[in-house]
């Protein structure tokens, strides 16, 4: 009995004091983000810098995104949208593992995703010359795709995404959109 | 049973304790460093007087390191991001200002969950980042 007031005692201590030392490489690239930069960059030749984003603007109006901040000037624009996250799977998985659990006497409930936003952060920049100058008509654009899944118990998960078809399927979209806009159709 | 019921009484106590540390202390409060020392770690001074071309590399450099940019204004002079993982999220906000003519001044400061990123060695990274990207060598700050 003693062993469980000191375990409860100490769980409420360790609950009350959460995380609060940063990792040591927060502000260190790693070889993983850079295959991350990769991933998430396309570059685009002969289209203005204003034409490229508002086509990046019509894509995630195309894809359901609500625009939440922008700053063309500095070609930063960032939505989200939010978008159910119910997985038949994981609720299979969840139901099974209660079964069993209850079975043993110790039922265990476990929590499942309920509804995620889904978060879009797209920046564009000059491409820069060997002469240290920005090239008018030539663009990176990056995009970052992030999902918040809040789960029943109302937890949070972060995630970043780092499926390749998913950029693969934006850019496409992108490519399209800026031919549309430089044909102005 | 006597266990027991000192184990609850001492649960109630630390919840109570828990429970007051959220007061609005933390509204104004700077921890334990004075306004000064703060900004000493977390500013630099760029040779350049092009405030559009520093924040564009602010952001590629804040996007570099894995933060996902939220918010930017060229006026303000001002970029905030975010980098999530798994269950934990740091933000950060990096102004640029014009220091005199020709420098600029970068001031940044985040937060890694609900506390503030006090150590100058995480701001010393940062700028190194900046400084590679900007090709301009960092002075010390104000």
């Amino acid at each position: 009995m003693k062993q469980l007031s000191i375990l409860l005692i100490a769980f409420l201590v360790v609950g009350c004091v959460a995380a609060t030392k940063p990792p040591v490489d927060l502000f260190v690239s790693t070889p993983q983000l850079l295959k991350q930069r990769q991933l998430e960059t396309r570059r685009y030749d002969g289209i203005a810098e204003m034409e490229l984003i508002s086509a990046c603007s019509n894509v995630l109006q195309d894809l359901g995104f609500s625009l939440e901040n922008s700053e063309t000037k500095l070609g930063v624009i960032t939505a989200s949208k939010e978008r159910d996250a119910t997985n038949a799977g994981e609720i299979a998985a969840a139901v099974a593992v209660a079964v069993i659990t209850t079975a043993l006497f110790f039922p265990v409930i476990q929590s499942v995703s309920k509804d995620q936003t889904i978060r879009v952060s797209l920046v564009t920049r000059p491409v820069i010359d060997s002469d240290n100058i920005a090239m008018p008509n030539s663009h990176f654009v990056r995009i970052t795709f992030q999902t918040i899944v809040r789960k029943t118990d109302d937890s949070l998960r972060y995630e970043t995404l780092t499926d390749p078809e998913l950029y693969q399927g934006f850019y496409s979209s992108v490519s399209k959109a800026v031919f549309l806009e430089a044909q102005k159709i | 049973m006597k266990p027991s019921l000192s184990a609850l009484l001492v649960c109630t106590l630390i919840l109570s304790a828990c429970a007051t540390a959220t007061t609005n202390q933390h509204v104004l409060g700077m921890g334990d460093e004075s306004q000064l020392q703060k900004r000493s770690y977390q500013s630099r001074i760029f040779d350049t007087d092009d405030k559009a071309k520093t924040l564009r590399t602010v952001i590629s450099t804040l996007q570099d390191l894995g933060f996902v940019i939220e918010r930017a204004d060229l006026v303000l002079g001002s970029v905030s991001g975010t980098k999530l993982d798994k269950q934990n999220r740091a933000r950060i906000t990096v102004s640029v200002r014009k220091k005199g003519t020709d420098r600029m001044l970068v001031r940044a400061n985040a937060q890694f969950n609900v506390t503030a990123i006090d150590d100058p060695k995480q701001y010393q990274n940062f700028f190194s980042s900046l400084e590679k990207a900007l090709f301009l060598t960092a002075h010390a700050g104000e």
